[in-house]
């Protein structure tokens, strides 16, 4: 029996349209949300105009004296070979951006897509088969992983980023797969199997994204928890390679540290608290907003 | 709740466990309990403590206080000399050179160890020593030290190709009754008596060794004046060998300087027979921040070398070196060149850069490399990484050898931005075609920040940024073996001396020696390899310096390296301590003369 | 009986995990990693001495048969010696692991303790001056890196710049009181980078238990705030909270104490692990690696059976 067009479109419906234009106005009533989101906005302006040249790309170049003081020419002052620290903070705010997006949106995709199928064939091989990478991946201490991959990649430059992806995707995809574990189970997914689309179909354009309020709010985790390993791992010496970084500037300042200099360590750990904190009152302002049940 | 009982059980069990597995008794107040003891510190960690594989720098030091060596260095002479250790006088030697009769000490014994029957050390004999060195020969040992021996010792690497049978006679390496060694080499060998006084020719008990087996690397058994109690990744703890031969202390012997060296009080220790501490503890510990800390606490490591961060602000001035009155009044200081160099050489084996089958090229290559050269700031690099205090010499001979020229000619460590350009425009050399000059470095923050400068250097005479690129590599043993492969164009790296002879620095040039040896330069200069084998069978004299010194001149016509800097070891230890710290060469073994108050 | 059967099915489903964890790290960071051959190498070898040393390391042997000889290994725990000390392994292991613990547990708990005290206290004040400071403070905790909070709390109450009340470095056990003394300053740094972590998640799980009916109900008939607190929420609670707490306890031996390790001088196993990495010391790494994926799926197991302990109408299906 052919059902009316306006039938089928109501029962295909999402049962969460109404979530976003909700989840908006909820937002911007939490302060410190808002203020997170500027302030994540302003680094962002930053990093995007180190990556468009417009400043610090001479963050490289001896300008000054070894450990100078602060000055009008050196903002934070000049590092042990004389390179301005404050340039080299800046220039580490578009590392710390790239490896957070680029983390955060790669393992945010991979995990939602094996935990859609995950949860989707719960019970089935695919199933058994992702939990148990998961399992692997999980049973394998984090820095020990990063190293072993950094190794048998050759120190190539990418390394790093192919182990955070390979960690941090199984957090994203455990909360998909339950998620759409009970997301299987509602009408709209029956009336969509009723009129024959495919389950892969189904999974990309209708279940997927029902969970894009958990994606948003994992990414953004992911992104933070990207930034912070980077700093232990580069310390470790396995984190990364080619420019600058808020983590090699703290691994630069451990040697100068009881020598009386900290200008290295301030400005590195107060740009990097900055973002981070920003980022996780953004992650709790939205995680607040997008959850349906939370009662503020 | 079960949920309490279990933390608290675990918790529990673990502090006991925790007590039970760690390490030492007493505690390290040096006087309390009116127990000597002594901590020392160190940068790194050693791996194994058998003197076969104690090539690390960190595990000489252990190694020279559990072992015994035929000779040793004394212990105030600077420069440094040899006296007998375990052999009882300076060798005979044949007129040919060729034959070395070395008489031993007798009733010396091994310390005491279940190894032995009875538990009780043995008398050492020349037949130890044999075993030792040919253990050096044996694949199964995984052996470091056989370059010293390969190609010298009549039999010896005959013998090893016939399979290491212990039971087998070398004819060069006898032992020809229990108190006599005679070595028969194959060809002169001037330095073989400093090999005599390495780590790696210290006389080990092959009933330990069999005992053992592999475990031997981290139980040791010598006849050194101390014997390990305890070792693990964060110290190592040494007990006074009961055993030790008795050798009462002797100034004059020692080559006591009273004009630099009262102050350290070491006349006290006249007289009396080493070693003096009731206890020696060693501290690996690698951050310069945590070995400072440690050292100004009091009572934790009470001698360690200044960590350069630290020198600033200790230090009142740095020519001449003197302390802070705040720390002159605590503390003790005593400086001296480390036994070694830092440089970086090119690898010739790349056209781009190196050798090059057509003349013209290679002529341009040359230039290149020399401008690279005059275009390094070594004044910038002392000041940033050394204090500014490292000393700077051109050529490979450093001031660590007898053989060190002060007086040759400095141009080749004098920047001169002007010259370089005029070098690379002179021979065609642009932004454009300069080939790409790939770093080879070790991960770490300091080798970034060289790789930064360096780079910095090359951009003042022309040398674009993106052509200067960093390669970095995971561990130390990743680079050696890109090194020994032959895989980097550019070779930063350091060189310690194995004795005071330049022939310890000129092989690093030596066309034999190329890759995978030491020559990762890859030079090969015909007129240099023969002088060099002309130098080789020489004893020291000043026709063999005048060899040396033009075979230096060669490497730096050349334009092979960017050479060098020595580091200026700065040593700081508590004021109730009497010692006098060694020359790196030596490797710990002043450790055995240490006395606290 | 029927929790046995559970157990029992439950190891069974962890060898595949254990197959699956060995495997890849055997492929990471045996094949594919470091060499070792030149570590162990003197100083002007020669190709012949290279050879000997990787025959001697077993590098000349294929794939299937290296993978073999790990998983025998595996199976009779005899994981040989280690490549740079000669040391065997399970010597090594049994040394330096209960260092780690004991470093580790006192933060460790600690840091869960405080947590689910504080969050106890800001879930019950909800939304009060109380709440938020707690949350903020929490919020702070988690930006700050464990790395700069240990050279931090170094310098403030190790070194001779600070208070100098703790040692910098080391691990001289013979007494409680030296035990305090040396793990004070590691506690300091791990209960405060971990408090906030921890505080922020169990304040969730009370505060949504707190919401429940039940909770309401027991508010609306009278019932103590301290008496909802200890007896409605809690044990409701204590899945995730036990779920949490028992699936780190694999990771905060090894993960956790490495920098604590290396930046306080501490012998214990993380240390040893990351050093058997980057070194290619594969003895070493196959008995480390091993040895988490059992205590993972341990921990595992041991997190489900509590579940049905805890609540009887988890199903043992």
């Amino acid at each position: 029996m052919a059902a009316a067009p306006e039938t089928i479109a109501l029962v295909a419906a999402p049962p969460h349209q109404g979530l976003w234009s909700k989840a908006f106005h909820k937002f911007c009533r939490d302060r410190a949300g808002l203020v997170g989101l500027w302030v994540v906005v302003l680094y962002a302006i930053v990093a995007l105009g180190v990556w468009l040249g417009l400043w610090a790309s001479d963050w490289a170049e001896v300008t000054g004296p070894k450990w100078g003081p602060v000055s009008a020419e050196h903002w934070f002052g000049t590092n042990l070979i004389g390179q301005d620290i404050f340039a080299r903070a800046l220039y580490s705010t578009r590392t710390a951006f790239e490896l957070g997006l680029v983390v955060a949106v790669l393992s945010t995709f991979v995990g939602a897509v094996l935990g859609a199928f995950a949860g989707f064939f719960s019970g089935g091989w695919i199933d058994e088969l992702v939990l148990w990478f998961m399992g692997v991946i999980d049973s394998i201490p984090f820095y020990l992983l990063v190293a072993a991959i950094a190794f048998s990649l050759g120190d190539s430059p990418y390394a790093m980023y192919i182990a955070m992806i390979a960690t941090f995707w199984v957090g994203t995809s455990r909360l998909v797969r339950g998620e759409v574990i009970k997301l299987k189970e509602l009408e709209f997914v029956e009336a969509a199997h009723a009129i024959g689309l495919s389950e892969v179909a189904i999974i990309f354009r209708h279940i997927l994204p029902n969970t894009f309020h958990i994606l948003l709010v994992q990414a953004t985790i992911t992104f933070v928890a990207a930034i912070k390993s980077e700093v232990i791992l580069s310390f470790l010496g396995i984190g990364i390679q080619d420019g600058m970084s808020w983590g090699l500037m703290i691994a630069e300042s451990t040697i100068e540290v009881l020598a009386g200099f900290f200008n290295n360590f301030i400005a590195a750990s107060l740009l990097m608290f900055g973002l981070v904190m920003a980022f996780n009152m953004f992650s709790d302002a939205l995680q607040d907003a997008l959850d349906p049940r939370s009662v503020r | 709740m079960a949920m309490w009982r279990f933390i608290g059980t675990v918790t529990l069990s673990s502090l006991l466990l925790a007590c039970s597995a760690s390490d030492d008794a007493g505690n390290s107040h040096a006087a309390v309990n009116d127990k000597k003891v002594f901590r020392y510190a160190m940068g790194g960690s050693p791996t194994s403590l058998d003197p076969v594989q104690s090539g690390n720098a960190y595990a000489n030091v252990i190694v020279s206080n559990v072992f015994d060596t035929l000779y040793n260095y004394k212990y105030l002479a600077r420069p440094p000399e040899l006296k007998p250790g375990l052999a009882e006088a300076m060798p005979e030697v044949s007129d040919d050179g060729l034959v070395y009769t070395i008489p031993l000490k007798q009733g010396v014994l091994f310390a005491d160890d279940p190894a032995f029957p009875g538990g009780k050390g043995r008398e050492v004999t020349a037949a130890d020593f044999v075993y030792s060195i040919k253990r050096h020969f044996d694949p199964a040992t995984r052996p470091q030290g056989a370059w010293l021996w390969q190609d010298r010792i009549k039999g010896l690497d005959e013998w090893k190709a016939a399979g290491s049978d212990y039971s087998a006679e070398i004819a060069g390496l006898r032992a020809v009754d229990p108190y006599t060694v005679r070595i028969e080499l194959t060809r002169p060998y001037p330095q073989l008596l400093y090999t005599l006084a390495m780590g790696f020719s210290a006389v080990v008990p092959a009933e330990a060794v069999e005992t053992y087996g592999r475990e031997f690397g981290i139980r040791p058994v010598g006849s050194g004046a101390f014997r390990l109690e305890s070792f693990n990744t964060a110290k190592a703890v040494l007990l006074p060998n009961s055993n030790y031969r008795d050798e009462p202390f002797n100034l004059i012997e020692e080559g006591y300087d009273p004009a630099t060296q009262a102050y350290t009080r070491v006349a006290e220790l006249e007289g009396r027979s080493p070693p003096f501490l009731d206890r020696l503890e060693i501290d690996f510990i690698q951050e310069g921040s945590a070995l400072w800390s440690s050292f100004t606490k009091g009572d934790e490591v009470q001698m360690a070398s200044l960590p350069d961060e630290q020198v600033e602000f200790v230090l009142d001035s740095t020519r001449p070196v003197i302390l802070k009155p705040e720390f002159a009044e605590k503390y003790q200081l005593a400086t001296g060149p480390e036994a070694g160099f830092v440089y970086s050489n090119f690898n010739l084996d790349f056209p781009e850069m190196g050798y090059n089958p057509d003349p013209e090229r290679n002529a341009r290559n040359k230039a290149l490399r020399c401008a690279v050269i005059r275009s390094f700031d070594w004044p910038a690099r002392n000041d940033s990484f050394y204090m500014g205090l490292g000393q700077v010499f051109p050529g490979v001979i450093p001031p660590g050898v007898p053989e060190f020229d002060e007086a040759m000619p400095r141009d080749s460590v004098t920047r001169d931005v002007a010259y370089a350009k005029q070098l690379l425009a002179d021979n065609g050399w642009t932004p454009d075609n300069l080939p790409t000059l790939t770093y080879g470095t070790v991960a770490g923050v300091k080798s970034r920040l060289f790789f930064e400068q360096f780079r910095a250097f090359l951009k003042d005479i022309g040398y674009p940024s993106e052509k200067v690129v960093l390669k970095r590599y995971a561990t130390f043993g990743d680079i050696v073996r890109a090194w020994s492969r032959s895989e980097l164009p550019f070779v930063s790296k350091g060189w310690g001396l194995d004795y005071p002879d330049a022939e310890n620095t000129l092989q690093l040039f030596y066309g034999p020696n190329a890759s995978p040896g030491s020559n990762d330069a890859n030079y090969a200069n015909p007129k240099y390899d023969a002088l060099f084998e002309q130098a080789a069978t020489m004893a020291p004299s000043d026709e063999r310096t005048a060899i040396y010194r033009q075979m230096n001149q060669m490497l730096v016509d050349d334009c092979v390296a960017v050479t060098g800097l020595t580091r200026m070891r700065i040593t700081l230890w508590h004021n109730n301590v009497i010692a006098v710290p060694d020359s790196s060469i030596v490797g710990g073994g002043f450790l055995r003369y240490v006395d606290v108050d | 009986m029927e929790l046995l059967q559970y157990t029992l099915r439950k190891l069974i489903a962890g060898i595949p995990l254990i197959f699956g964890v060995t495997f890849i790290s055997f492929l990471l960071m045996v094949y594919f990693g470091p060499d070792k051959t030149y570590d162990l190498l003197g100083k002007n070898p020669t190709e012949q001495q290279i050879a000997e040393i990787r025959s001697e390391l077993g590098y000349d042997q294929p794939f299937v048969a290296r993978y073999f000889n790990y998983v025998t290994e595996l199976a009779t725990l005899n994981f040989g010696r280690s490549e740079s000390t000669g040391e065997k392994v399970s010597d090594l292991l049994a040394r330096t692991i209960p260092v780690s613990l004991a470093l580790v547990t006192p933060g460790f708990v600690l840091g869960n303790l405080f947590g689910v005290l504080l969050a106890l206290f800001a879930a019950s004040r909800r939304g009060s001056w109380v709440d938020k400071t707690i949350m903020g403070c929490s919020a702070v905790g988690m930006s700050i890196s464990f790395l700069i909070a240990i050279i931090a709390f170094q310098l403030v109450f190790s070194s001779s710049y600070g208070l100098g009340w703790f040692p910098v470095r080391g691990w001289n056990i013979h007494s409680p009181l030296d035990y305090l003394r040396y793990v004070t300053v590691p506690t300091l740094a791990t209960v405060f980078v971990a408090l906030g972590y921890n505080t922020r998640f169990y304040r969730a799980v009370i505060v949504e238990e707190l919401s429940r009916d039940h909770v309401r109900t027991a508010k609306a008939f009278g019932v103590s705030p301290a008496k909802i607190l200890s007896v409605h929420v809690l044990k409701n609670c204590a899945i995730p909270i036990i779920t949490r707490v028992v699936f780190s306890i694999p990771f905060i031996v090894i993960s956790g104490s490495l920098l604590l390790e290396t930046y306080f001088g501490i012998p214990g196993v993380g240390k040893v692990a990351f050093d058997a990495i980057t070194t290619g010391n594969q003895p070493v790494l196959k008995a480390v690696v091993g040895l988490t994926a059992v205590l993972f799926v341990l921990a595992q197991i041991l997190t489900d059976i509590l579940y049905r302990v805890a609540d009887p109408r988890v199903s043992l299906n």
